[in-house]
């Protein structure tokens, strides 16, 4: 779809064309389902957030600036309601801020994560991803899924804007452990037969 | 420049440095080989992590293929809601407030929650209004909608039964932890009638004799108890017989052979026993609840008499009014009833000439053939509607679990396999978590999802035998139109002679199996666990 198609599209959605709407649910729910099943761990509640998403979607249609990538505002309402609902049921605090920062990190070899690179599927990374802290999951997410900017990262995640590399730099390195810390293989097969 | 850190390289490839930070990375990398190859390691991580992301096709579930309407979920919640306040009320109403005043009657006017659970069910008469049909379904939907609420936290849900279990054994935990005297008979224990026991007295003896005075509750587990003396608590005993010939301020409540009351009980009287008596000399001021063979009333009782037994005499005097389900009823003519008399009896009351008897009724088993009346097949009808509406309740509020057990009736063998068991083995469970009093919330709350499990397998079956029929064709109105015929198909064949009960039977396994498959394949998903920073 050309961005003058999406444009009368979203001009359609929002006079209430029902047709219209269907038609950019089925093309985006897609991308925003597999987004929520990357952002949270239990594929129920990835299915209740895309339907959720999508009715936030329609009532703040009026306030998306046409200037701007749709699916980049559309990735920030997703990502805005994930982090809610996994703010809203934490039992665990991540570690905060100031605890982060001081974490000392190991330098990487560049060797090894090369080896990272060639021995991990992408099933056994999303599979170890879903292992993560919530905060560091979604921020890697954040960026590597949604390909969202700093800033953004910063606002859904309510921290500072220096604050997002160092962030991200932490969930590397936590993935990497979750990553190294089990035999090639061995995590995508267990959670092979996993939703 | 000195070599520079993984996290001013990460800054760099994702240009958060400013321009003059920048360069110098960009100046120092094409010298220094380490930091390049740090630089390409941490690029070619991010490319891979994207890649890695983005891969993989999720199959978008059915239930998420037409897009979400505005207005498509009030109604339907105003429904569940409303269902679900009348369910409140029907619970408060129904159950909270006639148990409550029962209970009261019976003389538990404790906040002792847990001895009202045991005691209370067995001759609280609104159960009978508790199965009334859209009672049932306003508290099956009750439970749905909090089930609803809940649903995300059901991998929580041993701890909420473990929360649930300890706020209702806090409930149910006796208040005012007094101390009490413990004596053991050797064999036989007496209470000597110059001594008092300034507490609680728990008695374990062959034969138990209060002569003296007791300021607390006497709990006794003995063959023969005498209270000869004054006990101002209540008077609790298993055994084989008791004898009231004293004075108890408090209740007495009894499971024995043979219980005689000749003495003065100021409260009320529960008594499970082979025989029952109050003799001319004893008075009770509140009400009597007996289940017994035979029932004696010769003494003077100033609340309600509430019976089971097979042989009811009465010659005293009832300050109100006498319920009882007997045998043979036969009131003499000294006897005195202030209130009602009803009975319940196939055979007719001996009531002597002399009696005063404030009026009396007698309550006849009608034996009709249930095929010939009205009624029976309003019922069903009525019965149909409940399954419809608690169905569509079902459809709106989880449509996506309504289709999964509905496809999984298909599963022929696993959901009768898998039905079976949970139907058989569920209540063996949950009877077994009811023994301990810890694992009572837990035990109760299983036997209501039970009943509402069971309650819903008929609804799923419905649905598949109405696919079945009608085809599966998507869409919210053809599901409802495959449900209400396939209830109605159902409802017919449960009318049948012979085969009806079958039919029901079969649709509860088949339909709690289906349910079970539906359940683990929502509760197989993945669980996060977070490993340590």
């Amino acid at each position: 779809m050309s961005a003058t198609e999406l444009v009368e599209e979203l001009a359609r959605v929002r006079a209430g064309d029902a047709q219209a709407w269907g038609e950019l649910y089925r093309q985006y729910a897609p991308a925003i389902f597999r987004f929520c099943r990357r952002a949270l761990p239990a594929r129920e509640d990835a299915e209740d957030a895309t339907t959720e998403i999508f009715m936030k979607v329609r009532q703040k249609l009026g306030t998306y600036d046409s200037s701007r990538p749709f699916t980049a505002w559309l990735y920030k309402v997703a990502s805005n309601h994930c982090w809610d609902m996994l703010r809203r049921r934490r039992i665990r605090q991540d570690l905060e801020t100031g605890d982060v920062e001081s974490l000392p990190l190991e330098h990487p070899d560049p060797d090894q994560l090369e080896r990272l690179q060639v021995e991990r599927t992408s099933k056994e990374v999303r599979d170890a991803l879903a292992r993560l802290p919530d905060r560091a999951r979604m921020a890697l997410v954040l960026r590597y899924y949604a390909d969202l900017s700093y800033d953004e990262i910063a606002d859904t995640l309510g921290v500072r804007r220096a604050f997002v590399g160092v962030l991200l730099l932490r969930a590397r390195h936590q993935l990497r452990d979750v990553l190294g810390a089990e035999p090639a293989g061995m995590r995508g097969a267990a959670a092979g037969s996993k939703g | 420049m000195n070599h520079f850190d993984e996290m001013t390289a990460l800054l760099y490839l994702d240009a958060q440095l400013d321009t003059e930070r920048a360069q110098e990375i960009a100046a120092h990398a094409t010298e220094c080989s380490s930091c390049q190859e740090l630089l390409r390691a941490l690029r070619d991580e991010g490319a891979w992590l994207h890649r890695s992301l983005v891969a993989g096709e999720e199959t978008v579930p059915a239930r998420l293929m037409e897009a979400p309407e505005r207005g498509s979920t009030p109604w339907g919640w105003v429904t569940a809601l409303a269902l679900g306040a009348s369910g409140a009320y029907t619970l408060w109403t129904s159950v909270i407030v006639p148990w409550q005043s029962q209970a009261a009657q019976a003389g538990f006017t404790q906040t002792n929650l847990l001895t009202m659970l045991f005691f209370s069910g067995a001759f609280w008469k609104g159960w009978d209004a508790m199965r009334s049909l859209t009672e049932f379904l306003a508290m099956s939907t009750l439970a749905i909608v909090v089930s609803w609420l809940l649903r995300r936290h059901w991998r929580r849900l041993m701890a909420v039964a473990l929360v649930m279990s300890a706020i209702l054994f806090l409930l149910t935990a006796p208040s005012p932890v007094r101390a009490a005297e413990m004596k053991h008979g050797d064999p036989n224990y007496t209470l000597r009638s110059d001594e008092t026991v300034p507490t609680d007295l728990f008695v374990a003896a062959q034969r138990t004799v209060i002569d003296g005075n007791i300021d607390g509750d006497l709990v006794a587990w003995s063959q023969v108890v005498i209270v000869d003396g004054h006990v101002k608590g209540d008077v609790i005993v298993f055994g084989q017989q008791l004898r009231v010939s004293g004075t108890v301020d408090g209740n007495v409540r009894c499971f024995v052979q043979s219980a005689t009351i000749n003495g003065s009980v100021a409260r009320n009287v529960m008594s499970w026993s082979n025989e029952a008596t109050l003799d001319q000399k004893g008075t009770i001021g509140g009400s009597i609840t007996v289940f017994a063979n035979d029932l004696t009333l010769a003494g003077k009782v100033g609340g309600d008499v509430l019976g089971f037994a097979n042989f009811t005499d009465v010659s005293g005097t009832l300050g109100r009014d006498l319920t009882v389900r007997t045998d043979h009823l036969s009131i003499a003519s000294t006897a005195e009833v202030k209130g009602r008399v009803k009975y319940r009896s196939e055979h007719e009351a001996d009531v002597a000439s002399g009696a005063k008897l404030g009026s009396i009724e007698r309550e006849v088993s009608k034996a009709q053939p249930r095929y010939l009346s009205w009624r029976y097949y309003w019922h069903r009808i009525l019965l149909w509607g409940a399954g419809f509406v608690f169905g569509l309740v079902l459809l709106l509020l989880v449509p996506g679990f309504y289709a999964d057990a509905t496809a999984a009736c298909k599963k022929y063998a696993p959901a009768s396999g898998f039905g079976l068991l949970f139907l058989f083995a569920t209540p063996i469970a949950a009877l077994i978590m009811c023994v301990t009093i810890v694992g009572l919330a837990i035990g109760v709350t299983t036997f209501l999802l039970y009943a509402i499990a069971v309650y819903a397998s008929t609804v799923f079956v419905s649905g598949f035998v109405g696919e079945a029929l009608l085809g599966p064709k998507p869409g919210m109105g053809p599901a409802i139109g495959r449900l209400a015929l396939g209830l109605l198909l159902l409802h017919v064949l449960r009318v049948l002679p012979y085969i009806g009960g079958w039919v029901l039977f079969i649709e509860i396994f088949w339909g709690m199996g289906a349910l079970v498959l539906a359940l683990y394949k929502r509760l197989r998903t993945q669980v996060a666990i977070p490993v340590p920073a």
